[in-house]
């Protein structure tokens, strides 16, 4: 440490006054005979102004339809979520759930989720989408990813059929690294959960995946739909709650 | 007796959050409009622009969830920055943790030390807040941009006053270098 930076170390404590009055006192008295230690505190200062003046930017983008789309599928679904993973709570992270519980959380995904979605493809998709994405579920073998596991369908649409496509706000890239490294954490944690727990996860997570496929299969076909497009958001927030919330409790689990 | 502008809009906040509680949609996404480019730009700062508005809207969906519980002991604009912190600070030591992002370069701000020009000072300070090691990062913001005190923050991240003040130091520091000091 040369001698500048032993006293360059006391001038943000002396400018925020942090520092007794002997500390002070000394860093005055140092300040008026060197010029360099003076100069820093200077920038310090203008460094402080400009943090304390920056004035909150908007987002580029609207975010009211996704925080609608999830409040609304939020109202659907309060009662028997609580019910599943109960949540953080003031006392402390006590995750707790009963394959009742969770038997039963497979049944809501599967009902909300597949079904929903399903149906309105049905009522939705023109006939020729519909064939084309029936097309497309033929190929895929069973038990296998579908033929382009983490891109939104909509990708292999021309450009401009994609022009009025509503945003699905959750950032691709980083969601797909988080739900990565939280299936790791679980993968990890396996071994500490209860088999049964263990079971009714993964038929969870299956069941919600099926839901995102099936809901980017819609969006190809009806772009514009943002029922739709909430119900993407919603189902790729659940499958980061779902993992978050298992990947918790394997680590509860020690 | 009248009423300043400032008191009318905090009626019509208060209001609005008693209906948003009752389940009005409406009135929350008023809320929603009113408070939502502080807390994006809390967001943005703290956790970078890639995710900050999968965040923001994760902090109002949050909120909403949330609303019963607020008794109206402070302005509901603190008692919505308070849990946006939670759920910032939150996420921030989730991807720390889970991505091994907790870089800690004192060159990173090397990338942007050039000089910007004057009509874009505002933004390229931001950029070079974004550069940051994330330690630093996140006290320089706390404390520098959103006033919170050493004790504050030590209380919300789980560390000590001093690192606190020694964090604080290294930001202004590399900071410093943006505005051409060193």
């Amino acid at each position: 440490m040369t001698l500048h930076e032993e006293w360059t170390d006391k001038l943000s404590d002396f400018l925020d006054d942090e520092l007794t009055s002997e500390e002070r006192y000394a860093v005055e008295s140092h300040l008026q005979g060197c010029e360099a230690c003076a100069a820093v505190l200077d920038e310090l200062k203008q460094v402080v102004a400009r943090a304390r003046a920056l004035e909150p930017r908007p987002s580029r983008a609207d975010l009211w339809p996704g925080i609608a789309a999830q409040i609304e599928a939020t109202q659907g679904r309060a009662a028997s979520s609580a019910s599943i993973l109960p949540m953080r709570t003031r006392a402390g992270w006590r995750v707790t759930f009963t394959l009742p519980q969770l038997a039963a959380a497979s049944v809501l995904i599967a009902a909300m989720s597949g079904g929903l979605v399903w149906s309105l493809r049905s009522r939705m998709i023109p006939p020729a989408a519909a064939d084309r994405s029936a097309d497309a579920s033929r190929s895929n073998v069973p038990g296998q990813p579908p033929s382009v596991p983490d891109q939104p369908s909509l990708e292999r649409e021309p450009l401009a059929e994609r022009a009025d496509v509503l945003p699905v706000s959750l950032a691709d890239a980083q969601y797909d690294a988080a739900v990565s490294d939280l299936e790791r954490a679980l993968k990890e944690g396996r071994s500490k959960l209860d088999p049964a727990t263990i079971t009714i996860v993964e038929h969870n997570l299956q069941t919600i995946d099926e839901a995102i496929r099936q809901a980017r299969e819609a969006l190809a076909a009806d772009p514009a739909n943002s029922y739709l497009s909430g119900h993407l958001v919603e189902a790729r927030r659940r499958k980061l709650d779902l993992l978050r919330r298992a990947a918790a409790l394997s680590t509860e689990s020690d | 007796m009248a009423l300043n502008g400032d008191t009318l809009v905090q009626n019509e906040i208060e209001s609005d959050v008693a209906l948003a509680a009752k389940g009005d949609s409406s009135a929350f996404e008023r809320l929603y409009r009113t408070h939502v480019t502080r807390i994006h730009s809390l967001t943005r700062r703290m956790l970078g622009s890639q995710i900050a508005d999968e965040v923001t809207q994760d902090i109002f969906v949050r909120t909403w969830q949330k609303l019963g519980q607020f008794r109206g002991e402070s302005a509901f604009s603190t008692w919505l920055h308070r849990l946006a912190l939670n759920v910032v600070i939150e996420r921030r030591r989730s991807f720390a943790v889970q991505r091994g992002r907790m870089t800690d370069d004192p060159s990173a701000l090397d990338l942007v030390t050039v000089a910007p020009a004057r009509a874009d000072l505002k933004v390229d300070f931001e950029a070079a807040i974004e550069q940051l090691p994330e330690g630093a990062r996140e006290i320089f913001i706390l404390h520098d941009v959103e006033g919170h005190k050493h004790r504050e923050i030590a209380a919300m991240l789980g560390i000590t006053s001093g690192t606190s003040k020694r964090q604080l130091h290294r930001a202004r520091m590399l900071m410093r270098k943006h505005l051409g000091g060193v």
